[in-house]
């Protein structure tokens, strides 16, 4: 984790390749890109290209830690952003319809549980299936996905503070992305449950020989999942005032690979929360760099994909040196 | 607690390995035949039921005009569901760590534009074929090295290759449209024998050619094996990380084909390939009910993209939303994938 000892760190390349990206990244755009270091695009980057995929990487850490994955952040997302958007419409104080969204995403996670922990089917497929029959769900509920919008009038000033706010001169986004990152981390690496989520993701037939419900795990595991996905459904709702029906997709695959980017931090290759935050800032930096750099917008996500390779072959090829050493 | 299991072992778990071949006795065994029986009769008597179904609600259904074109229609995503089936029979059905190709439908996005602009540029049929065909197998090389060489899971070499095979599409076309015409595509997209569109035989033919490969060959075989049991595998001599990249290459072919095909179905090349990936995986997953052991085969993606076509087809003659789709889909892959876990756990 944070703490591991320098020794550690220089065994593994790996590790060496993430921060070393990072790094390089960092110092070629503060060179190149007019503007870059400035503290405004630098909060910038923060808020609008860290904090609201930060959270749902971290929720993706929890699925990917207990050995699985869960396709289906995004639907929670949905999920959330129309169960708060509709009872916002429906004239609700905003805290109940922000837990009401909560709630709404977390029902997605507790599809998954029955799925995956009752019935047993793979997470891959399991959150496979959420996905299609969440894309359909949000089609029905909306009429064959058309948006919902909030009249901009007659929102609440309570409702924009999610997305718009500051306390303390922090963005509430970045601030909330902060708790969520500082809860994952102490949940996954200082409780009991966390120590069971990691355990089944390693070798999941020991943890159930320990006389550990595995399926209750799994279930709780899931459904913490997209609650924290949920999250960004509320945040990302109250910036744009809108509700798009399956946009929470547009996260998934970033969230995939800012977890396993992550994993490439931890000397074993075990997915973790400090690792995760870094991919995330990694794939931040990049997307904003490279737009200040005026590159060509097309040739920014050649250059993203291009990044996120030679982190993952450089990891990956001294994860495997390291297995046969 | 929020789920009612505490009782049941979760025998299937995850990422565990599931194709281990546990030791059964007789008994179970034969009731697991039994079962994987009724639910690959079950599944093939689904696909009848909603056939008989349309074709009763739609009597417009059952026309050979129309069957063709669910045929043509499902042409595209045929062929890309089959790539994927081939890596995911050489790299063993776990999902995660084993085969697959997250970099098909951008794949098929890329060569479909590099067909177009070749066309576009004046070049011959042959020239834009061969640049289609060219850089669907350089794509497919470039995750067989990724995952062969560099050692990168599957699921991330290609989604990662993925993201810039999207990149370089948007790069070449500018994100607009390439139209593009020629003799070679107006033959593709034009009607064959009996007013059934061309892209129907394409696709039967192509399902003919591969599935013979696949399953009624020695090297067919020998994907399965190295699928299965990696390590049988590579005890009985086999180039497991040969076949592996073999099966990369293919998909990657299958991509550029499948671009151009698509450029002739859609007179040019479009934006937005990547919109198919999705739908193909689950067409590639839910293949697997279609065959006798429930593996995945190449017969069984052909199936399943016809089932998955003739429902979307089915739909649009009932102007019922095809939006429905999408959740049938999800819902079937969740009732099959769960009967399938059952059943194993009762046979264990």
């Amino acid at each position: 984790m944070a703490t591991a000892s320098l020794s550690a760190f220089t065994r593994g390349i790996g590790r060496y390749a993430l921060v070393a990206a990072l790094a390089a990244v960092f110092a070629t755009f503060a060179a190149l890109a007019p503007g870059f270091l400035s503290g405004a695009n630098l909060v910038s980057v923060l808020v609008n290209n860290f904090a609201l995929l930060a959270i749902v990487a971290v929720a993706m850490t929890f699925a990917v830690s207990a050995g699985g994955i869960d396709l289906s952040v995004g639907t929670a997302i949905d999920f959330a952003s129309f169960a708060f958007v509709s009872l916002v419409l429906a004239g609700q104080p905003i805290p109940l319809a922000a837990l009401g969204g909560l709630a709404g995403g977390a029902l997605v996670g507790l599809f998954n549980a029955v799925l995956i922990a009752g019935i047993g089917i793979s997470p891959f497929l399991a959150t496979l299936g959420t996905l299609f029959v969440g894309r359909s769900v949000q089609q029905l509920l909306t009429n064959g996905g058309n948006p919902v919008y909030l009249p901009p009038a007659g929102v609440p000033e309570a409702f924009r503070f999610l997305g718009h706010g500051s306390v303390a001169g922090l963005p509430v986004p970045l601030l909330v992305a902060a708790l969520v990152i500082a809860g994952a981390w102490l949940v996954l690496s200082r409780t009991r449950f966390g120590r069971v989520v990691l355990a089944t993701g390693i070798q999941a037939s020991v943890v159930r020989y320990s006389g550990i419900r595995l399926s209750r795990v799994t279930a709780a595991t899931y459904v913490l999942v997209s609650a924290i996905a949920a999250i960004v459904g509320l945040i990302l709702t109250s910036t744009v005032t809108v509700y798009i029906p399956s946009s929470g997709n547009a996260f998934l695959l970033n969230a995939i690979g800012a977890t396993f980017i992550g994993t490439t931090f931890d000397p074993h290759g075990r997915p973790n929360v400090p690792g995760t935050v870094l991919g995330v800032l990694l794939l931040g930096i990049v997307a904003n760099g490279l737009l200040l750099s005026g590159l060509n917008f097309y040739w920014q996500q050649v250059g993203t994909g291009l990044l996120i390779f030679s982190v993952l072959a450089i990891g990956f090829a001294n994860r495997k040196a390291a297995a046969r050493a | 607690m929020l789920v009612d299991a505490p009782y049941i072992p979760p025998s299937v778990f995850g990422l565990e390995e599931k194709t281990s071949p546990e030791p059964e006795k007789s008994g179970p065994a034969l009731g697991r035949r039994l079962a994987t029986l009724a639910l690959r009769g079950g599944s093939l008597a689904v696909f009848a039921g909603v056939l008989v179904f349309f074709s009763i609600a739609a009597p417009f259904f059952l026309t050979v005009g129309n069957i063709g074109n669910v045929l043509g229609q499902s042409a595209i995503a045929g062929v890309l569901a089959i790539g994927l089936t081939i890596v995911v029979i050489a790299g063993g059905s776990n999902v995660v760590t084993g085969g697959i190709d997250l970099s098909l439908a951008a794949n098929m996005g890329l060569s479909a534009a590099v067909y177009a602009t070749l066309a576009q540029a004046g070049q011959g049929d042959a020239v834009a074929i061969l640049g289609a065909l060219g850089t669907g197998l350089a794509i497919g090389a470039v995750n067989a090295a990724a995952v062969t060489l560099a050692g990168i899971v599957p699921l991330l070499a290609t989604l990662a290759v993925m993201n810039v095979v999207a990149g370089l599409e948007l790069v070449l076309t500018q994100n607009t449209v390439v139209p593009a015409s020629g003799e070679f595509l107006s033959t593709l997209s034009a009607s064959g024998p009996f007013g059934v569109p061309v892209l129907a035989y394409v696709l039967l033919g192509f399902t003919l050619v591969v599935a013979a490969i696949v399953q009624y060959t020695p090297l067919g075989l020998r994907l399965y094996a190295v699928g299965e049991y990696p390590d049988a595998a590579r005890a009985a001599g086999l180039p497991v990380r040969s076949f592996v990249a073999g099966s990369f290459l293919a998909s990657g072919l299958c991509g550029g084909f499948a671009g151009i095909l698509s450029v002739s179905y859609l007179s040019g090349s479009t934006t937005g390939a990547g919109e198919m990936l999705l739908p193909v995986v689950v067409t590639a997953l839910l293949g697997v009910v279609f065959s006798r052991r429930l593996v995945p085969t190449i017969t069984g993606t052909l199936l399943s993209a016809l089932f998955v076509g003739f429902l979307i087809n089915g739909f649009q003659l009932l102007n019922i939303s095809s939006t429905l789709v999408s959740g049938v889909q999800g819902l079937l892959i969740l009732l099959v994938v769960s009967a399938t876990t059952l059943l194993c756990r009762e046979a264990v």
